[in-house]
C-alpha cells in the first residue's frame, strides 16, 4: 500500500503533464490553410499573394484563438490528376485544417471526392461550374465541406451578362443580333444554355455560337463566320484560352463589331498594354476593381499592389475573403473542428472586399444588391478602364471600338 | 474562297519551317530532336526580350533572335548530343530533358501570361478586295524565300554537298575527307534557325507563353511523319496537304476539329504509306 500510492499518484501526474503537454502543443500548433492552386499560373500566384496577406495581418492581431495561422501550396495545376495529388498532399501529409484554392472546374471536380474524403473543408476561389457545390445539394453528410467564395457560379454569371446585354448591347448601343464564343469548358457549356435563354427570353436573338477548344491559337476562321451570320454583338466566354491572341486578331480582323463578356486574362490590369492597344474596346467582366464596392476594397487593393507590385487577379479578393471568413467562423465556433466551423459558415453574412458573402443551400455564394455581382470593365482609350455596369457603380459609358461605326 | 487560299498558305508555310528544321536534322544526323519546339519559343522570346527589355529594332532584334537560336542548337549538338550519338534513345531523352528544362526556365523567367511580340506590320493589307493580317502575308513571304534559301543551299554549293553525302552514308563521306561533326553542328544550327525564325516571324499573330513548344513540336512531328522522316520536299508537301485541310476544316466545317486533322494525316500515313509521302532522304 506504501508503495502503490505514490506510485498511482505519479502515474496520474504524469498523464496530467502529458495530456497538457499536448493540449499545449496543439493549441501552439498554427492553424494550417492548404492552398490547392496552379501555382504558375497568375490566378494561383495571386491566391497564394492574397492569402499570405491576410494571414500576415491576422497574425499581427494575434491570431485565431490564440493560435496563429500558416499556409502551404500545392500545385495543382490544371490537369485533375495533378490536383487529386496536391489534395492528397496537403490533406494526408501536411494535415492542413482548411482547404482554399481552385480554378480549372474539371481539376476541382476531380478533386472533391478525395476532399470529402479527407472531412477538410474546402473553399474556392476560382472554380465557377455548379456542378461543384450542387453535390452538396445531393450528398450534404458527405459533401457539406464545400463552400464556393468566389467567383459567383456560372449560371448566375449568365443570368448577369444578360442583364448587361439587356441594358447594354440593347439598351444603349441599340444592337439585337449577337453572336457567341467560348472555350469548350465544362463552366462554359453549364453557362452558354442559360445565357441563350435568358437573351432570347429579353428580345435578343443568338444568330451564332461556337464553343472552341482552349488550345486554339488562330481563330481568324472564327471572326470570318461570326460576321458572316449578321451578328451586331460578339459575347466572349474566355477564360483558359489564349485571350492575348484571340483580341489581338480580332483587332487585325477588324471584326465589324463592339465586343465583350467574360475573359478572365483581360481582367489583369497589363492586358491591354501586353497586346499593344489592341484590347481597347473589349467590355470584360471583372470581381473587384478599385473603386468603394465595400469599405474594405480600395485599403486590400491599395495594400496589394504595395506588397505585389502589381494589381489583383479574380482569385485574390476571393482568396483573402476567404481566410478572413473562415478565421471568423473559427472564432465563432470556439474550435477548428470542421463540423462546428461549417455550421458557422453556413449562417455567415459577411462583409468581404468584394461584397457581402453569403452562402445558399448548396453552399454556393450568391448575388444581389450589397452580395457579390459582376462588374463590367471596358478598355478605353490609352487603356484606360471605366466600369459601365452596373449603373450604380459605373465611372463611364460604354464606347465602341475604334475601327466600328455607329 | 481566297481568304481561305491565302491563309491555307499562312498556316501551310508556317507548318513548313517547323517540319523541314526538323526533318533535315533527322535526314542527317538521325537526330530525332524533341528540342525542336523549344527552338521555336526561345525564337519568340527572344524577339520579345530584345524588343520590350533591350528596345532594339525590330529587324535587328528578329536576326540576332535567330543567330541566338541557332547558337544555341550548335551548343545543344556539340556538348548534350555528340557525346550522346550512338544511342538514339539516350538522344531522345535529353533534347526532351532541354525542351522541358527551356519551358520551365521560360515560365520562372517569364511567367505564365502571353507576350506580345511586336508585328513588321500592324495593319491589314488589301489583296484582291480581302482585307489581310499584313504580318501573315509577311510571315508567308518570309518562310519561302528561307525555304527556297535553304534548298539552293543544299543543292548548289560545296557545303549542301557535303551534306547530301552525309545523310546517305556518313562513313563514306568521313573517308572522303568530310568533318562529320562540324557537319552535324552546322545542320543543327540551321534546323534550329529556322524554327527560332518561325518563332520570330508567327509569334505576332500566335500565341507566345512557356508551353508554346508542345503545339510546335506536335506539329512538326505530324508533318514530318506524313512526309517521311528525312525528306525536305516531304515536309513541304505534307505541310500543305495538312495546312490547307486545317484551314478547309476550320472555315467550312468545324473549328474545334481542326486539331484532329493532323491526327488523322498521322493515321492514314501509317496505315496506307509508313514511309510517308517522300520517303526519307534529304533533298531526294
Amino acid at each position: 500500500m506504501r508503495r502503490i500510492v505514490p506510485l498511482v499518484t505519479s502515474l496520474i501526474f504524469a498523464g496530467a503533464l502529458a495530456l497538457s503537454l499536448q493540449a499545449r502543443a496543439a493549441s501552439s500548433k498554427p492553424i494550417l490553410i492548404g492552398l490547392d492552386t496552379p501555382i504558375q499560373l497568375q490566378v494561383g500566384k495571386d491566391t497564394v499573394a492574397a492569402v499570405k496577406m491576410a494571414v500576415d495581418e491576422i497574425n499581427a492581431k494575434g491570431g485565431v484563438l490564440g493560435r496563429k495561422l500558416a499556409y502551404v501550396a500545392a500545385d495543382e495545376g490544371t490537369d485533375p490528376q495533378l490536383g487529386v495529388s496536391a489534395i492528397n498532399k496537403l490533406t494526408s501529409d501536411d494535415h492542413v485544417n482548411v482547404l482554399i484554392g481552385g480554378y480549372d472546374s474539371g481539376v476541382t471536380l476531380a478533386e472533391e471526392p478525395h476532399i470529402a474524403q479527407s472531412k477538410t473543408i474546402w473553399i474556392g476561389v476560382g472554380s465557377a461550374s455548379p456542378n461543384i457545390t450542387a453535390l452538396v445539394g445531393k450528398d450534404y453528410d458527405k459533401y457539406k465541406y464545400i463552400f464556393r467564395v468566389n467567383p459567383l457560379n456560372s449560371a448566375l454569371q449568365a443570368a448577369q451578362i444578360v442583364d448587361f446585354a439587356k441594358h447594354v448591347v440593347k439598351g444603349q448601343l441599340g444592337r439585337d443580333k449577337v453572336a457567341i464564343l467560348g472555350e469548350s469548358a465544362i463552366w462554359v457549356r453549364g453557362l452558354v444554355p442559360v445565357l441563350v435563354k435568358g437573351l432570347e427570353a429579353n428580345g435578343i436573338k443568338v444568330v451564332y455560337q461556337q464553343l472552341f477548344d482552349e488550345t486554339m491559337n488562330d481563330f481568324t476562321p472564327l471572326f470570318a463566320r461570326v460576321k458572316d451570320s449578321g451578328a451586331q454583338y460578339l459575347l466572349t466566354i474566355l477564360s483558359h484560352a489564349n485571350s492575348d491572341v484571340f483580341v489581338k486578331q480580332l483587332y487585325e480582323a477588324r471584326l465589324p463589331m463592339p465586343y465583350g463578356g467574360i475573359d478572365v486574362k483581360s481582367m489583369t490590369p497589363n492586358f491591354c498594354s501586353r497586346v499593344n492597344g489592341a484590347a481597347v474596346g473589349e467590355t470584360t467582366v471583372n470581381f473587384i476593381t478599385r473603386a468603394p464596392i465595400t469599405p474594405k476594397t480600395i485599403p486590400f487593393w491599395d495594400s496589394f499592389v504595395k506588397i505585389n507590385g502589381r494589381a489583383p487577379v479574380y482569385t485574390a479578393p476571393g482568396a483573402y475573403n476567404s481566410v478572413y471568413l473562415y478565421a471568423w467562423a473559427v472564432k465563432k465556433a470556439g474550435t477548428t473542428d470542421a463540423d462546428k466551423v461549417i455550421k458557422e459558415l453556413e449562417k455567415a453574412d459577411y462583409l468581404g472586399v468584394s461584397g457581402k458573402i453569403k452562402f445558399n443551400k448548396v453552399h454556393d455564394d450568391i448575388d444581389g444588391t450589397g452580395y457579390q455581382n459582376l462588374l463590367f470593365v471596358q478598355w478605353q482609350k490609352d487603356c484606360t478602364r471605366a466600369v459601365v455596369w452596373p449603373q450604380s457603380v459605373a465611372t463611364g459609358k460604354v464606347v465602341l471600338p475604334p475601327w466600328v461605326s455607329k | 474562297m481566297l481568304t481561305v487560299l491565302i491563309y491555307g498558305a499562312v498556316t501551310s508555310a508556317i507548318l513548313a519551317m517547323l517540319a523541314v528544321g526538323f526533318t533535315l536534322i533527322f535526314g542527317v544526323a538521325r537526330i530525332l530532336n524533341l528540342a525542336h519546339g523549344a527552338f521555336y519559343a526561345l525564337g519568340a522570346y527572344c524577339a520579345y526580350s530584345l524588343t520590350a527589355i533591350f528596345k532594339l529594332p525590330l529587324i535587328v532584334a528578329a536576326l540576332v533572335s535567330v543567330a541566338l537560336v541557332a547558337l544555341f542548337g550548335v551548343a545543344m549538338e556539340r556538348v548534350l548530343v555528340r557525346p550522346l550519338r550512338q544511342s538514339s534513345l539516350a538522344v531522345l531523352m535529353i533534347t526532351l530533358m532541354v525542351a522541358l528544362t527551356m519551358e520551365q526556365a521560360l515560365f520562372v523567367v517569364f511567367g505564365s501570361q502571353s507576350k506580345n511580340v511586336p508585328a513588321f506590320i500592324n495593319h491589314p493589307v488589301n489583296l484582291y478586295g480581302v482585307s489581310l493580317d499584313g504580318q501573315r502575308l509577311l510571315a508567308l513571304a518570309i518562310a519561302v524565300c528561307l525555304i527556297g534559301a535553304l534548298w539552293l543551299f543544299i543543292q548548289r554549293t560545296r557545303l549542301g554537298s557535303a551534306i547530301l553525302a552525309i545523310s546517305q552514308d556518313p562513313e563514306a563521306a568521313q573517308y572522303m575527307g568530310i568533318p562529320a561533326n562540324r557537319i552535324f553542328s552546322l545542320v543543327m544550327g540551321l534546323s534550329a534557325a529556322l524554327a527560332g525564325a518561325a518563332g520570330v516571324i508567327a509569334g505576332p499573330f500566335l500565341s507566345v507563353r512557356p508551353t508554346m513548344d508542345q503545339t510546335a513540336m506536335i506539329t512538326a512531328f505530324s508533318v514530318v511523319i506524313v512526309g517521311g522522316l528525312g525528306s525536305i520536299p516531304g515536309s513541304i508537301l505534307a505541310a500543305l496537304v495538312i495546312g490547307y485541310s486545317q484551314t478547309f476544316v476550320a472555315f467550312y466545317l468545324n473549328p474545334e476539329w481542326t486539331g484532329t486533322v493532323s491526327l488523322v494525316a498521322i493515321l492514314l500515313t501509317l496505315v496506307l504509306r509508313p514511309s510517308g509521302l517522300m520517303g526519307r532522304a534529304v533533298g531526294a
